[in-house]
This record gives C-alpha cells, structure tokens and sequence, in this order.
C-alpha cells in the first residue's frame, strides 16, 4: 500500500488550473468554487445528509477542478454528481429524486436572488415592502417537463466523470479525528470554544480548495491556530518549540491554509455576491467568457 | 479531449476484450489481454443503466476498497478505464473458485491441502481487516485460485470499511449458508467477526465436501445452525435474547464437532469451534487464527502449486499433483524428517532457503 491515502493535486496544476487555462480568472474560479460548496453543504442540510458524506463529496469537488475546467462542466451539476457518489462511498446512498428535487430548488433560489437582488439594509421601510412582494416561492417541476430527466441525465453523468476524471481515486480523509486528536495533545480539550471553533474552520475550509492542496494535518494546524488566535490563547510558538511542528506541519503552509480560510469572511461587494449566482451552468460560464473575451487572452 | 480522456483512451488502449465468460447483476465479465505482453486478465464491464441510480453501489465499492487493497491473497485491480457509457475493471485473470474444486469429485482432498486453503484465506482476510475492511460475502464461490495455486478472495461488492465503531450496518449481508446467527437475528453493529464465521463455514465445508449449514430460509438457517452446533445459552453468549430480531427456534443438544468430522485432527476441531463461536467477541481473529497452533502442527501445508486442481483438457496434470500431494503429507514421522527431495527443490524458490522450508509467512 502506498504510504499517501488521499491524492493532493500537483504544483502544475494549481499553477494552471484547467479553468484558468480557459480565462476564468482566479477569483472568479476561487468563488465558484467556493459557491458549488454551498450549494453542496445547503442540499446535505436539506437532505438531512450526514456530515461525513457532504465533507467527502466537497473535497471531491474541490479535487475535480484541478483535471476539468469550469467551461466544460457546471459546478452544479458536478456538486450535484459528487454529493450523490459521496453518498454511495459513505454507505449512506440518498435517492436520485430527493437529490434532484433539492438542486432543483436551490437552483430556482439562486435564479430568484439574482432576479431581485436584495436591496441595501440602509433604507429601512421600503426594504420591508420590496422583500414581501419578491418572496421566493418555489414552483414545483412540472409532471410532464424535462426538467426532472435533464437533471438526472446531467447527475449520471457528473456521477461518472468525477469518477473517472479522478482516476477512480475516490478515497478522502476527514480531518475530523486528527483534530480531536491533536486537541488532546495540546491540552486543549476542556476549552470547549476552542474546539467548535476550530471545527468550525475545518468546515468552512471545505469551501476553499485546501484539501486538495495541503495534508490534513495542515489543515487541521491552520484550523487550531485561528482558533486559538481568536480566543487570545497562547501556544509554544518561538522557534525550536513551535506546537505545529509536532504535527509535522510547515509555518508557510499553514499560514497558507489560514489565508485561504479568512479570504472566505471578506467584505463582499453585492455585484460579486450576484456574479456567482449566474454563474452555476457551463453554459452560463461559457457565455461569461463570451462577454470578457478581451480580457480572457493575456493568459 | 483534453488530458484526462487522453490518460482513459491511453489505459484503455492497453486491454483487449477476447470472450464473455459470465454475466451478473450489474457486471459482464469477459477474458482479455494485455496488448503488450499478451497476459491473461478478467475485465469487468459495469453496466451502468440509464434509467437506475447512476453507478452500482457493489461497483463504487469495489472500486473503491480494491484500489487500495494489495496483497498476494487479495484479488489485484489492474486499472480501471471508462468507455463511452461504462466502466470496466480490469481484474487479474484467475482459472477457478474453490466451489468448483469442492464440487469436483474426482478430486481428493488431503489434511496438507485444506490447510493450505485455508492459510491463504485467513492470509488474505487478514489482510482485510487489518486495514479496516469487512468482506461481508465471504463463499467458497468468492475465493478464486490461480493458476499457480494461489488463493484469491474476490468480489468486494458488499465490502465496506468499519473505521467508526458506533456506525449502524445492514444486517442483510453474505450469503445465507455462510451467515453468522448475529446477523439473521438483525444485529445492526458487528465486526470482523462475521467474516471469521463464514471461513469456519468454508473450513467445514472443505472437509466435508457439501455446504456446512445449508439453511433454506432466514429462519431455517438459524434452525440449522442450532442443529449442529446446539442452541446459544446466555452463558455461551451473553444478551443474545435483546438483539433486534431475536426469535426463539427450538433447542437443539450440543453435539460435539468430532460425531461429524470423524477424520480431522484435534487441532483442526479446536480452530474450527473457534471460528463458529456464537459470541461475536469470542470468536478467534484473522489474526489469532493465523497463529492458531494448527498451522504449524504436521502435516504442514500444501504448497500452493501443488493443490488439487479441477481437471481441464489436460488431465494429466492433477494426477501428478495429487501424487505430489500423497508424498509430502503423509501422516509418517519419516516424512517429516526428510521430504522427499523432488519437493524440497521445487518449493526452494519460494521459501528462499530458509531451513524450517514449510512454515509460512502469515504475517506478510
């Protein structure tokens, strides 16, 4: 057996991910990926899903967009895809209805806040009125629609491309365990807001791409130092006895994960927040390409 | 096509499909090449319906779990390579299973022999467990054997992984003959154990040539059970009565293993009642019945190339195995002091030289 259980992408890769290759730039890249792990974790809650089946499709989906590029696959219907091959490797399959339908639904969500963008919280009174008349109601697919049989043709295959795009490689180690572990090593296990916080983190964190970058014991050293860092906690961190490196993690890559994580908490300016939200199919993506095409050749 | 269907259509390349052998569930298997070097291989073709629930679960978890598992006793994933629609496997090419060397009556079974095969299995079980693998659909029909004799365990489409211990599992796994009480009773959390009882299953029926315990319902299985092995007290298995599906079949006597299997030696009954111990937590280990002082009492066991093998188109082959076989275990003190020195040269390769030239490896 080889001593790496879980497949990190290679430096040519993240260099020049397959999107950014075809002129997505890689904020917007970052924010797209970053959005499909919403709608991954928003159809997991809706599911009622089990967490360790929505962590391993996001870390799949991350994975994914180091071999493919946006224009040629939605992030919808590959977070879709991965949730549903998650489920299977985690022995708790969910059925091809219920997943569609929750897509479904997220996706009107989406179309519907790009529709009626909420407005500014400064004016008070006319928000009120505006938000009750733009209410998102969900219609239902039609009985006799495609809508349902695009969906699941689009599902078998993401389903099968992640495999295959993947290599088969589908297998995924959670952090979840490392930190409680390490936790315990530090003698931290009594601060309990220690410990939600920095599993907290390893959860945002399934929205940035570092699980498919960095070992899980980075990860998880990123995750107890903005946790401790937050709650003024002070660890052995002078040099030759910094606590990380117990856990065999080096100071960049860590101070790396951590960056990646806060970059998810920034002040978002609303046409940002609106972008992604057109931007779920390849279809949409392909268009936007379109658009910026004098932008798109310097790279 | 960009890199990645370049890499499929590459791997792909590689294979040739010759002939359909066989046809499952979810499967079509044939007998293919390697292009370059003309090696025999199986490839598996999962069909993946349009119309079901995308990919098969039995297909993601073989891919899945026999990706990573790589072992002498454990059947090797070759490559995996997609086309058009479907994912084939491509699986070393095995001859046989031990259900068609069991059914073959021409064939004689000697102690050396079944020792052997059931070496390799627990090697190979081990393995399994080792790394947090439960089989869950252990049969002699799953153990497949190579050419060159080895054992292989095969079909991880009911596998999965017990890392978590508080994880419920379906108790609607392995195959009936080869289920252990705790699951007919509907135990939803349950270990390594199970597997260990369907070897003892496929042990007994080594030996005796036909299914062990072929029950014909859920519920007759539990009665057959009990027939041969006497109805669990809660001495014998404490809070067996709260189990989900607990239902009373009857008592059955304890009758002891030596009334059926008349020809086996006291250290084979000791393992076998210990795989077939009621109480889960009881039941010997992989790896406790790989050290298990059967193994390592005489007669020692069979080197693989020399196991009986069902008879193909050349029948002369087995007849010279079998002599091979009568040579080296036979119950004489002479034997053991000096084997005959046409099988000392031909095992030497193996054992490299070492002076106790019979005693396996298990730990590997």
């Amino acid at each position: 057996m080889s001593t790496a259980l879980y497949p990190l992408a290679s430096l040519a890769q993240i260099r020049n991910t397959p999107s950014r290759a075809d002129g997505i730039p890689e904020d917007l890249e970052l924010d797209l990926r970053a959005y499909g792990c919403k709608l991954i974790h928003e159809a997991g809650v809706l599911l009622r899903q089990k967490q360790v089946a929505v962590a391993t499709a996001q870390i799949l989906f991350q994975r994914f967009w180091y071999v493919t590029s946006m224009k040629q696959f939605g992030i919808g219907d590959v977070g879709m895809g991965a949730l549903y091959l998650a489920s299977k490797l985690e022995e708790c399959p969910i059925r091809m209805r219920d997943l569609i339908n929750v897509y479904d639904l997220l996706l009107q969500r989406a179309a519907h806040k790009l529709k009626h963008p909420p407005a500014p919280a400064a004016s008070t009174s006319t928000t009120l009125t505006r938000t009750v008349t733009h209410d998102f109601k969900y219609v239902p697919m039609s009985y006799f629609g495609s809508t349902f049989y695009d969906l699941k043709d689009a599902l078998v295959v993401a389903e099968m491309q992640i495999l295959k795009r993947l290599g088969f490689n589908v297998n995924v180690v959670l952090p979840y365990g490392t930190l409680v572990n390490y936790l315990r090593l530090l003698g931290l296990t009594e601060r309990e807001d220690v410990s939600s916080r920095a599993w907290g983190y390893l959860n945002d964190a399934l929205q940035t791409p570092v699980y498919a970058l960095y070992a899980v014991p980075t990860i998880v050293s990123a995750a107890i130092l903005l946790a401790t860092r937050h709650l003024g906690i002070a660890l052995p961190s002078s040099p030759e006895s910094c606590w990380w490196e117990l856990f065999d993690a080096d100071w960049e890559d860590v101070w790396s994960v951590a960056g990646y994580i806060m970059r998810l908490y920034r002040e978002r300016s609303p046409q940002d927040q609106a972008r992604v939200l057109g931007l779920v199919s390849k279809k949409a993506v392909r268009a936007w390409l379109d658009d910026h095409q004098p932008i798109a050749p310097r790279s | 096509m960009d890199a990645v269907e370049r890499a499929n259509l590459e791997r792909q390349r590689r294979w040739t499909k010759d002939q359909k052998i066989g046809e499952g569930t979810y499967a079509v298997v044939y007998r293919g090449r390697e292009l370059a070097t003309g090696r025999k291989v199986a490839i598996k073709k999962i069909k993946v319906g349009q119309f079901k629930d995308g990919l098969d679960m039995s297909a993601i978890r073989e891919v899945k779990f026999l990706r990573e598992l790589k072992h002498q006793n454990v059947i090797e994933l070759l490559d995996v390579f997609s086309s058009k629609k479907n994912l084939n496997l491509v699986l070393e090419f095995l001859d046989t299973d031990l259900e068609l060397v069991i059914k073959d009556r021409s064939l004689v079974f000697l102690p050396a022999d079944i020792k052997s095969w059931m070496a390799m299995t627990f090697r190979g079980l081990e393995f399994c467990h080792r790394n947090f693998i439960l089989h869950r659909d252990l049969k002699p029909n799953n153990l497949l054997i190579a050419s060159d004799g080895q054992l292989k365990i095969a079909d991880f489409g009911l596998a999965r992984d017990f890392a978590d211990p508080g994880y419920k599992m379906t108790c609607q796994v392995i195959t009936r003959w080869y289920r252990p009480a705790e699951l007919l009773w509907g135990c939803r959390y349950y270990s390594t154990a199970v597997d260990i009882w369907s070897v003892g299953c496929i042990f007994a029926e080594l030996m005796l040539r036909t299914p062990y315990l072929p029950g014909e319902t859920d519920m007759d299985q539990l009665k057959t059970i009990f027939r041969a092995l006497g109805t669990p007290t809660e001495e014998d298995w404490p809070g067996h009565t709260k189990l989900p599906d607990y239902v009373p079949v009857g008592q059955f006597p304890k009758t002891p293993l030596r009334d059926l299997f008349t020809a086996a030696s006291a250290d084979c009954l000791n393992l076998l009642s210990k795989c077939l111990i009621y109480d889960p937590k009881r039941r010997i280990s992989a790896k406790d019945a790989l050290n298990h002082p059967y193994f390592f009492a005489l007669p020692y066991p069979s080197h693989p190339s020399k196991l009986p093998k069902p008879a193909k188109k050349e029948s002369g082959i087995p007849l010279e195995e079998v002599d091979g076989n009568t040579d080296m275990s036979g119950p004489g003190p002479g034997v053991k002091a000096n084997p005959p020195n046409k099988l000392k040269r031909k095992n030497s390769d193996d054992l490299g030289g070492r002076p106790v030239a019979r005693r396996l490896d298990f730990t590997k």
